[in-house]
């Protein structure tokens, strides 16, 4: 199965961080995570600011995004990246635990790729981050200048 | 009103007119002293003789008797002047240089009897329209006073001149005790806005409305909605004022506690919204907060036994499930919580649609349920709905899905879906099946949240699909309503108002 390239994963829980990372070892999907804790860390890594002032210069081809985050919320970071030309290619994946109508709309009119709510159940957590991992990897064409490996 | 009857009898009799030409009117004075200088001249020359008397009582009879008393007076005068006082006495022999006196009597009958039939008919004139005029006051009083309205007329120096019997209702002082006075301090007037301008936009109108408050004959306050009319005489001048006043003083009550009801309402509703929004943003976050350490738990707990599967025995992979079964029913719960309190938030959607067609795409939703079944469906001819077509399509989800699901121990199981053609203005809608139905003493446990009849290892359920259906029917100003009898079956009843006939298609 072919890799997904860097994957940019913006979530402030560890538990979800751990998990996310351990569905996606679970079918070796993703050799390169990028973890922002907050919207803040995600905007710095893109315009390599702060701690990412040294990142190399290509787009993370997916970004999954949690919507309730600290300091900047999901939806902020989601209108910052969709409103900059060079980040407007990058594929965004909400993922969260909301499945309210609002979120799932305010998301989509900002422009997401796709909204996926995490399902409580383990096992279906880890089938959703594999047919992403798929989709993503294998179906999806990234825009120039992603890194896949 | 008087004046205005006399100055109508004026009009018809143009000879008490004065000369209207100033040379007339003078000329007039000038000449009556030059005939009485040219008598008296004369009267010297006769040597006057005592006529005075004869004159008097000429005068007396044409005044008090008329025209024909006067010229018998005139002729008992000539001949008793003739006898006594002319010479030769105690004869009715007439010299020739007496013809003046006579015709001087006869000028004077003359003069005095048509002074006193035109002062007669004047008086009869005078007199009858007089009568009229207090008819026709009589009647207008009387007819004033059959109106329950309140009437007074005051003059332009605000002195009360009529008070009606409405009026005297009203304020309870009778005309007696009200006229004459003055209307603004008797009644103790509160004006809305300061009387000078009122009294200023009344002179220049002619009308006036407003709502005053009086003081009433037992101290009470009224509040009078107040209407003025002003009365103007022939030259235009304003002479008095018409004021009808209706008592609102209930009507303003109501009209306050309208008000005040309306403003409690307002503020109700502000507080309402805060709730709702707080509600709103409890709900999300329950949405989000609470799924997930709830996903963490049966997260870990399933890469825990993934781990530990080896080693473990069943006991402990039998405790394993368990756990993950009810993080499985709790996310499941909060789920349907979530749904349950969004369709009490979401605005409805109403529009017109068929709700047999509505039942069909229902039955496709839950076909996944039916699988190895054996079930009879019978779906009748079903009317059409004004509501949100997608709560409407929960509703009947729920409903047909409970039906299948109750129905579970039935070789034959036979559900049906019908509307019930009532004359009422509402459509009723059922679901029916051959289930196990319920006892009907539980029957208001139904639609209640979190409330089950069955124990849930026989049915699965969260207890929130009924009280979901409730909640989108009195969303819809309708009802719902269950039969049941045990291990007989069990029917769910929806009532809505009909579409109204303007909203039916073409």
């Amino acid at each position: 199965m072919n890799k997904l390239g860097r994957i940019l994963l913006v979530e402030d829980d560890p538990k979800d961080v751990e998990l996310t990372l351990t569905a996606l070892e679970e079918y070796n999907l993703a050799n390169e995570v990028i973890v922002a804790r907050d919207g803040e860390e995600a905007l710095e890594y893109l315009y390599s600011r702060g701690k990412f002032k040294t990142r190399s210069n290509d787009n993370p081809s997916v970004m999954l995004l949690d919507l309730k985050l600290p300091k900047v919320d999901g939806l902020e970071v989601l209108k910052q990246i969709k409103s900059e030309e060079k980040f407007r290619m990058i594929p965004v994946v909400v993922l969260t635990s909301s499945n309210e109508e609002k979120d799932v709309v305010a998301s989509y009119r900002l422009g997401v790729n796709a909204y996926v709510v995490k399902p409580v159940d383990f096992h279906e957590f880890v089938n959703a981050i594999k047919e992403l991992g798929v989709f993503w990897a294998i179906i999806n064409e990234p825009p120039p200048g992603s890194a896949r490996k | 009103m008087a004046q205005s009857a006399e100055v109508k009898v004026a009009r018809s009799k143009p000879r008490l007119r004065i000369a209207q030409s100033p040379v007339l009117r003078y000329g007039l004075a000038v000449l009556s002293v030059s005939v009485a200088l040219g008598g008296a001249l004369l009267i010297e020359r006769l040597q006057l003789r005592n006529i005075t008397l004869f004159l008097f009582a000429i005068a007396v009879a044409a005044w008090y008797g008329g025209t024909r008393a006067a010229v018998l007076a005139l002729l008992l005068s000539w001949i008793s002047f003739d006898y006594f006082f002319v010479d030769p006495s105690h004869t009715l022999y007439v010299s020739r240089s007496d013809i003046p006196y006579f015709i001087l009597f006869a000028l004077f009958t003359w003069l005095v009897s048509w002074f006193s039939s035109v002062r007669r008919r004047v008086e009869v004139d005078l007199l009858q329209a007089h009568a009229k005029l207090e008819i026709e006051v009589s009647e207008r009083s009387s007819l004033l006073n059959l109106t329950h309205d309140t009437i007074f007329v005051r003059d332009m120096s605000d002195n009360i001149r009529y008070w009606n019997r409405g009026a005297e209702e009203l304020y309870g002082w009778t005309p007696e005790q009200a006229i004459g006075k003055r209307s603004h301090e008797f009644l103790r007037t509160v004006f809305p806005s300061p009387l000078e301008g009122i009294q200023a936009e009344f002179l220049r109108t002619g009308r006036w409305e407003g709502e005053l408050k009086h003081t009433k004959a037992d101290g009470t306050q009224v509040i009078v909605a107040s209407r003025w009319s002003l009365r103007r005489d022939e030259r235009k001048q304003p002479i008095s004022v018409l004021e009808t006043n209706n008592d609102i003083t209930v009507r303003k009550r109501w009209e306050q506690e309208i008000q005040s009801l309306n403003q409690e309402l307002a503020k109700r509703s502000t507080e309402l919204e805060a709730i709702n929004k707080e509600l709103e943003a409890f709900a999300y976050s329950v949405s989000h907060d609470l799924r997930a350490p709830l996903r963490h738990m049966a997260s870990y707990t399933e890469l825990l036994q993934k781990k530990a599967s080896s080693t473990l025995d069943e006991k402990c992979s039998h405790y394993f499930l368990m756990i993950l079964d009810s993080a499985k029913r709790m996310g499941n719960l909060i789920d349907d919580l979530l749904a349950f309190s969004r369709i009490g938030r979401a605005e409805t959607r109403k529009t017109l649609f068929s709700l047999t067609q509505l039942a069909r795409e229902a039955l496709t939703e839950v076909r996944d349920d039916t699988e190895g079944r054996n079930i009879a469906w019978k779906i009748g001819a079903l009317p059409d709905f004004y509501g949100d077509r997608s709560m409407l399509r929960l509703v009947l989800v729920n409903l047909i899905s409970n039906a299948i699901k109750f129905t579970r121990t039935r070789t034959q199981a036979e559900i049906e879906i019908g509307c019930v053609d009532g004359k009422t203005d509402d459509l009723i809608v059922f679901v029916r099946d051959n289930g196990v139905g319920f006892d009907m003493k539980y029957v208001n446990k139904l639609f209640g949240v979190f409330q089950r009849l069955h124990q849930s290892d026989a049915y699965e359920g969260t207890g929130i699909g009924l009280a979901t259906v409730q909640r989108i029917i009195h969303r819809h100003e309708g009802k719902v309503w269950a039969e049941g009898v045990v291990d007989s079956g069990a029917t769910f009843y929806l009532s809505a108002p009909k579409p109204r006939g303007d909203l039916r298609k073409p």
